[in-house]
């Protein structure tokens, strides 16, 4: 072994660009940890793309008409499969990521590493951003391809997907720290997500005013609805963005609270 | 007369240590080897921790002085990954105090400048499955302001060979070494290793203590808690045993339980057609069981030796099987810990 000297026992003050070093750091390993996982990367993320690709094969041409509130099939998949998209990154993935790992006591180990937590969280978080926004503009490109009009305002689109990415996530961590047993994570995520996904209207419109009112007050029909209008709509829709926003900072707050880095329970 | 010659010797205290404030080698330190004049590693004092009824650390209190390895030895439910949890500042412990690097390791506000100067490796295997052995240890060595050097790291943990290899396609020795690789890539100055050769084959476990002493010889203090008493005599410079959550007996492993002053056991077969009452007066021992060996427990076996052989060749026939030996560590260890085990088996109350 190479000779080796110790560490000096004083704090050495910390270069500012250190902390974003770091972060990237972060964001670069989750990314290999997250392609690498077959799983991942065809559920989470080649699904949505397949699923806009079947509908736009199946809907191409197709005319705008009332059902799709006047718009073409493929203009109202397009927002839909994006939100679909970014819920199952940042909500899906991350709360089983997140319970797999406590499980597995991989938190732990982080934790006993000098990595600070904001900076392994934030790193979790932007990973899952840049995977959701590489997915939407897949499907938005593909939806493109199908005939669906390119999107009106680019500044909306970015917001409502920070927006939708930021409070998802903040449900998939209040999801990880409910759930005791990481098997049941997967069982639990798609409970909670699949009958929501088709009462907000992401596989088939919703007719019936009392559904959409109810399905307003969840967090998936307001982002929807705002992806729809900063797609291709009226731009930046705070009526909707607003309660997906309440979502996402309930859920961080409880993710938070109750956040174990523990396998086992004090 | 003779004069008196003086030789100037460099004693340790005197070398500079690279950024140690001059004002804390002036601390005092307990007796106990490692670095002169260098405040102690880690001080543990009057620990304690219950989990609702279950008090697992009762009282516990050692110090582990720079450069040494300590070990903790103890049943399981001894308390002792409580006590290194607390420690490692995973628990906080419900009275005592800890100083850790002259730091408390529950003090979130120096959390960051504590962790970059520990090393851990815990008793479960954690590790992410899709990464590779170089990525893994790549990823965690960007946590430390000054790591060792990843292909070094490697070599020193035994892993040369594996660096592409995915982490969940290695053997759960493997992994374990790949766990030690991350507990010293950040070049701590003190090491915890919980259990760290268990499941190891025993050519794995002896690399696995080489790579310990060759941490010991840079200069790393370790604390290390092991069943193997092989483990704890071959490495330790002190060890404590601990028993229902208290330390029953500390020391270095030649000297402690009384290691040093223990009776000498001499056993021997009978001689065929010599019965128990033949034997010279200072070999007194309790008799032999049916086929058994006589055994005699001699606090100074020279004279014992010396009556028996004589005895022996006097009457012209051969000691079969003679052995003479002093306790080993199991032996103490097994005797510091009986009550301990007699209580959790929850059989007799007498002994």
């Amino acid at each position: 072994m190479s000779a080796v000297t110790l560490p000096s026992l004083r704090p050495r003050p910390r270069p500012p660009m250190a902390a974003v070093r770091l972060l990237w750091h972060q964001i670069r390993y989750e990314q290999l940890s997250f392609w690498r996982n077959t799983q991942n990367a065809v559920f989470t993320f080649a699904f949505p793309v397949l699923f806009m690709t079947v509908l736009g094969l199946l809907m191409r041409g197709g005319t705008a008409s009332s059902y799709f509130y006047g718009r073409t099939p493929v203009a109202y998949y397009m927002p839909t499969i994006a939100a679909l998209s970014v819920i199952g990154t940042c909500y899906g993935q991350l709360a089983v990521v997140l319970a797999m790992r406590r499980q597995d006591g991989i938190l732990k180990r982080v934790r006993a590493t000098p990595l600070p937590a904001g900076l392994y969280f934030l790193g979790l978080l932007a990973h899952c951003l840049v995977v959701a926004v590489t997915d939407v503009a897949l499907i938005i490109g593909i939806g493109a391809l199908f005939g669906a009009p390119r999107p009106a305002h680019w500044l909306a689109l970015a917001v409502t997907l920070a927006v939708g990415a930021a409070c998802f996530c903040g449900l998939g961590v209040a999801v990880a720290s409910l759930v005791r047993n990481a098997e049941a994570a997967p069982a639990v995520v798609q409970l909670v997500l699949f009958p929501l996904l088709f009462l907000s209207g992401t596989y088939l419109p919703i007719h019936s005013a009392a559904l959409n009112s109810a399905a307003g007050m969840l967090p998936i029909r307001p982002f929807n609805q705002a992806l729809l209008a900063a797609l291709n709509g009226s731009g930046l829709d705070w009526m909707h963005l607003a309660p997906l926003a309440a979502w996402g900072i309930t859920g961080a707050v409880i993710g938070i609270r109750r956040f174990r880095w523990n396998p086992r329970p004090e | 007369m003779r004069r008196e010659l003086t030789i100037p010797v460099p004693s340790t205290h005197e070398v500079p240590l690279p950024g140690i404030d001059p004002v804390q080698r002036h601390f005092d330190r307990a007796a106990g080897p490692g670095r002169a004049g260098e405040p102690p590693a880690l001080v543990a004092d009057g620990l304690r921790k219950s989990y609702g009824q279950v008090q697992a650390v009762r009282e516990v209190s050692f110090t582990v002085q720079p450069g040494e390895i300590f070990a903790l030895l103890g049943p399981n439910g001894a308390g002792k990954t409580t006590t290194l949890e607390i420690l490692e500042g995973f628990r906080t412990a419900d009275a005592g105090r800890v100083a850790v690097l002259g730091m408390n390791p529950a003090d979130r506000a120096r959390g960051r400048e504590f962790r970059e100067q520990i090393g851990v490796v815990l008793q479960d295997i954690a590790v992410e499955p899709y990464l590779t052995v170089r990525e893994t240890i790549a990823r965690n060595a960007g946590y430390y302001p000054r790591p060792r050097d990843v292909g070094e790291v490697i070599g020193l943990a035994g892993l040369a060979g594996l660096e592409r290899r995915k982490v969940r396609k290695l053997s759960g020795g493997q992994k374990r070494r790949l766990d030690l690789a991350l507990g010293v890539v950040g070049r701590p100055r003190l090491l915890f290793l919980d259990e760290p050769t268990t499941g190891f084959d025993p050519a794995a476990r002896q690399e696995a203590w080489a790579a310990i002493r060759a941490l010991r010889d840079a200069g790393t203090t370790i604390l290390l808690t092991t069943h193997y008493m092989e483990e704890a005599q071959e490495l330790a410079d002190r060890v404590a045993v601990m028993a229902s959550g208290r330390i029953v007996a500390e020391g270095p492993p030649s000297r402690i339980g009384g290691r040093d002053t223990a009776l000498t056991r001499i056993s021997f077969a009978l001689p065929e057609g010599c019965a128990a009452a033949d034997l010279p007066p200072g070999v007194t021992g309790p008799p032999a069981a049916d086929g058994g060996l006589v055994t005699v427990d001699a606090a100074e076996p020279t004279a014992v030796l010396h009556q028996l052989t004589g005895w022996a060749l006097g009457r012209g026939t051969v000691l079969r099987q003679l052995t003479v030996e002093r306790p080993s560590l199991e032996d103490i260890y097994l005797r510091l810990t009986a009550p301990d085990r007699i209580a959790a088996s929850q059989e007799g109350s007498t002994r």
